[in-house]
């Protein structure tokens, strides 16, 4: 073996002919490219700008949007803070016997609402011999010379003596407030919104009259001012009203309010006595008529 | 840096010189003559692309020869190459000794054969072909007393032909 024959193998080794001016023809190629390209690169260069100009707008859009975001959720928190302070301040309208946090109520300004706080509320089942402490449900409320008579709330309507009795009676609906823990059971009043005696009953108006005197007279008497309706007697006096008033009352006709009671005649009236006596007084008569042939 | 006419003239000047070693390196690289060719184009392509700056020849030739073993190793990990079934390269036109020592050469791994060829056809020192390959001199002088051995091994020769292939 010669030491050269690895070098005269590879110096034997076939290789193109026109390789290098092949390659010379395809590398001018390539930069006659690369030249013509000059402008399609000012035009490159162009849309990269553009690009960049996108994606600033792009990231503009972005951070506005996430600014939009920020300020929508400290709007949404803040409302939601505010609510937080409604509920703490409006939750012992709900229960006036519940156990609120006298503290945490005092310690924060009632905000302006159509609410008051109240923790005093029911109705009144003991007064004390002196008038000036009462019992509402298990909690006994006294009325001292600092307590407030009457809301002061800025968009409250004057008291007045219906609503706001100054002698608390058993049976009154009171309302108001105080500062001390109502689950101590004995509190002393900051304010008396409400004093106010219930609703008396009163003969409802309604297109119905009330009739408790209602049938066929089966015996009349003698004088022919009382009559026997059932088991009820009833008498008809100089005070009892004949007719019915009503605003929507037709005018009473003779055909339908008979002067005479008659055995056989449909009567209707009422009486504000007790029919369970078996005789009363008519309180008034709306109907006496003769029975149709 | 090159003005236009200077980079040709450059380029002209390196395909010259350089262009029988890049593919021949390239050869040893991919066993094939074609990818060879197109290996060493796309190395002047690149000098023509990156129109590097060299302080002198031998730095404008190595650059090209390690820029060669690169595109040779990547054109061998490139997907379709590993996937083909080429025809070997016919070299039945060398002459038997030289085909022989050749084909013992080409059928070295590839860590032995790139060294051999550098120092047995370009004439690089063990220091030089550590620079090209970015590795030890050790390492190079080992893998070249590997490589010999093993050829020895297949070509056979006289116990005091040192560099017999």
């Amino acid at each position: 073996m010669k030491r050269s024959v690895y070098k005269s193998a590879m110096s034997h080794l076939k290789t193109r002919e026109d390789f290098n001016e092949a390659t010379y023809q395809k590398l001018m190629r390539e930069m006659e490219k690369s030249e013509q390209n000059g402008p399609v690169d000012q035009t490159q260069y162009k849309e990269m700008a553009k690009m960049e100009k996108a994606k600033k707008k792009t990231l503009t859009g972005w951070t506005v949007g996430v600014a939009a975001c920020a300020v929508l959720a400290v709007g949404i928190f803040a409302i939601n803070q505010n609510g937080a302070t409604k509920d703490s301040v409006a939750s012992p309208t709900v229960s006036p016997s519940a156990t609120a946090q006298p503290s945490q109520v005092v310690s924060e300004k009632p905000p302006i609402m159509g609410k008051v706080r109240v923790n005093i509320d029911g109705v009144i089942t003991e007064v004390s011999a002196d008038g000036k402490s009462f019992k509402v449900g298990d909690l006994w409320v006294e009325i001292t010379d600092q307590t407030k008579l009457g809301s002061n709330e800025p968009t409250a309507t004057a008291p007045s003596e219906e609503l706001l009795q100054k002698e608390f009676k058993v049976g009154n609906i009171v309302s108001g407030f105080t500062s001390q823990d109502v689950a101590s059971g004995r509190v002393t009043a900051d304010v008396i919104y409400n004093n106010m005696a219930p609703a008396k009953e009163e003969a409802p108006i309604k297109g119905k009259a009330m009739v408790n005197i209602d049938g066929v007279i089966s015996e009349v008497s003698a004088d022919g001012k009382s009559f026997k309706v059932g088991d009820l007697w009833v008498t008809v006096t100089p005070d009892t009203a004949m007719g019915i008033d009503g605003p929507t009352a037709a005018e009473p006709s003779d055909e339908l309010l008979q002067k005479e009671f008659k055995v056989g005649n449909i009567v209707s009236g009422y009486t504000s006595e007790d029919v369970g006596t078996g005789k009363v007084n008519a309180t008034r008569i709306y109907n006496n008529m003769a029975p149709q042939q | 840096m090159y003005n236009s006419f200077e980079l040709n003239e450059s380029v002209r000047r390196a395909l010259d010189r350089y262009s029988q070693s890049l593919i021949k390196i390239a050869f040893a690289y991919l066993k094939n003559m074609a990818d060879a060719e197109e290996v060493a184009q796309d190395v002047f392509l690149a000098y023509l692309q990156k129109r590097p700056v060299f302080e002198n020849n031998e730095h404008e030739k190595a650059w090209l020869i390690r820029t060669t073993i690169n595109k040779s190793k990547n054109m061998l990990k490139a997907g379709w190459f590993r996937s083909r079934n080429p025809v070997p390269e016919n070299l039945s036109y060398l002459p038997r000794e030289e085909n022989e020592v050749l084909q013992a050469v080409l059928a070295l791994d590839k860590k032995y054969r790139i060294p051999i060829h550098l120092h047995y056809y370009e004439g690089y020192s063990i220091q030089e072909i550590a620079d090209i390959l970015q590795a030890k001199p050790a390492t190079v002088g080992t893998w070249l007393a590997r490589g010999r051995m093993l050829l020895k091994e297949k070509i056979g020769g006289a116990e005091d032909e040192a560099f017999s292939i």
